[in-house]
């Protein structure tokens, strides 16, 4: 997948503390917010909990990390956006739609296409993981995301979920043709 | 016999003071028409010149230079007229405005990172970077042309030493002499702590702290809190010694 590439303010330590004057605050922000989805969406990462160390929030190389309410408030624009939704009322899970539901319920679909499975049936667990999904940025999606995105094509008509059998995965039958 | 100045003698003096006159302003007459054949013949010659090193002219920056100067040492002006016989002959005007215009981009780009002052070093090499297709080097003094031609736009540019280091303005805001000082002060490392301003200005500390959060407001001056030792800092993004802003760009 490549090395990700930092941008150059990563590198700029004032960055790293909240701004308090207006518009070098909203300058950051934005910086801010764009580095989160492009990092979130090169690791295929969905889920952000602020009471854990994240990766992307701190520069060990200069010595600067951004603190909690630094993480809070980029969050939090990020989910005023709709680019990401708050997982509980504590503010303190944030599930971070680089893509958004609506995308990845057209990425399901594309796949069903590309593999003539518009009456298919395939387990959640193989759009996550199977052949089918292999290279595709569908391949690692989180389930929480993807049963969100499957039931927006149910609402569609073109899907209808189904739990399996006993110790079986959770299904999908398409009706996408 | 004895020589009398008679009438006569007097209607001479005169008529000699009138002759010397004359040809006195003949003189006058003659040098000044010597100097307009000389200085035409100069242009010509320049022009010449300018004609057979056009080449030259627009590929190197120290011989571009030279020839400058020697247009200037004769009150020639290449760059007087975007469509002038200069601009026709060499193409620079065409060269400074584009360059003018890039720079323009450049300050608006970053505006917002460094609050509309940007170091000439700095500039430079992000101009380099951008015109990395095109085949002709730039310098610092090809930029100083093209801000002066901005400045006449009324642009607001504006050129200034503090310290050892040449910022160029693209915004109105001017800077004090307190402002000019600490911006000095923030050369060496990039930022400055208020303890520094004090002691090395002798400053109360109330000074300090009016004259850098002028500067933040303006959007020259960003704020860091993160450093161990748990003192602020106060960052100056237009004397930071990065250039990698450019990749941004």
């Amino acid at each position: 997948m490549g090395d990700f590439k930092f941008p150059y303010f990563f590198d700029y330590p004032p960055y790293f503390t909240l701004q308090p004057v207006q518009d070098t605050r909203e300058k950051q922000m934005q910086l801010w917010k764009e580095l989160i989805l492009r990092y979130c969406q090169h690791h295929k990462c969905f889920i952000i909990n602020l009471e854990q160390e994240f990766p992307l929030f701190q520069n060990l190389s200069i010595q600067r990390k951004l603190s909690f309410e630094a993480r809070e408030v980029f969050l939090a624009a990020l989910v005023a956006e709709g680019k990401a939704e708050w997982l509980d009322k504590a503010h303190k899970k944030c599930l971070v739609l680089w893509r958004s539901i609506q995308e990845w319920s057209e990425m399901i679909l594309q796949l069903v296409r590309d593999n003539a499975m518009e009456d298919g049936v395939l387990t959640l667990d193989e759009i996550q993981s199977g052949d089918e999904s292999r290279g595709t940025e569908l391949a690692g999606i989180d389930r929480f995301v993807l049963v969100r995105a499957l039931k927006l094509l149910e609402q569609r008509g073109k899907a209808a979920m189904f739990k399996g059998k006993a110790g079986d995965d959770e299904g999908v039958k398409f009706s996408a043709s | 016999m004895k020589r009398r100045p008679g009438i006569s003698g007097l209607h001479s003096a005169a008529a000699a003071r009138d002759q010397y006159r004359s040809v006195g302003e003949n003189v006058a007459r003659i040098r000044t028409d010597l100097l307009k054949d000389q200085l035409a013949t100069f242009r010509t010659q320049l022009e010449e010149f300018a004609r057979k090193h056009k080449h030259d002219i627009k590929k190197n920056p120290a011989f571009r230079a030279q020839f400058h100067e020697m247009c200037s040492k004769v009150g020639v002006d290449p760059l007087a007229s975007n469509k002038g016989f200069w601009a026709e002959l060499l193409g620079i005007g065409d060269f400074y405005y584009e360059i003018g215009v890039q720079i323009v981009e450049i300050c608006l780009a970053t505006r917002s990172h460094n609050g509309g002052l940007i170091d000439l070093n700095e500039l430079c090499s992000m101009l380099s970077k951008k015109r990395r297709t095109s085949r002709e080097p730039i310098t610092t003094d090809d930029c100083l042309k093209a801000i002066d031609k901005l400045k006449v736009l009324g642009s607001g540019f504006e050129v200034f030493t503090v310290g050892k280091k040449k910022l160029v303005r693209s915004v109105p805001t001017e800077l004090n002499k307190d402002h000019n000082q600490i911006l000095e002060l923030a050369e060496v490392r990039g930022f400055v702590l208020v303890e520094d301003v004090e002691r090395a200005l002798s400053w109360h500390p109330g000074r300090v702290i009016d004259a850098l959060e002028t500067l933040m407001k303006e959007g020259l001056v960003m704020i860091d809190d993160g450093h161990p030792d748990r003192k602020r800092r106060y960052w100056f993004p237009c004397v930071s010694l990065s250039s990698s802003n450019a990749e941004e760009l």
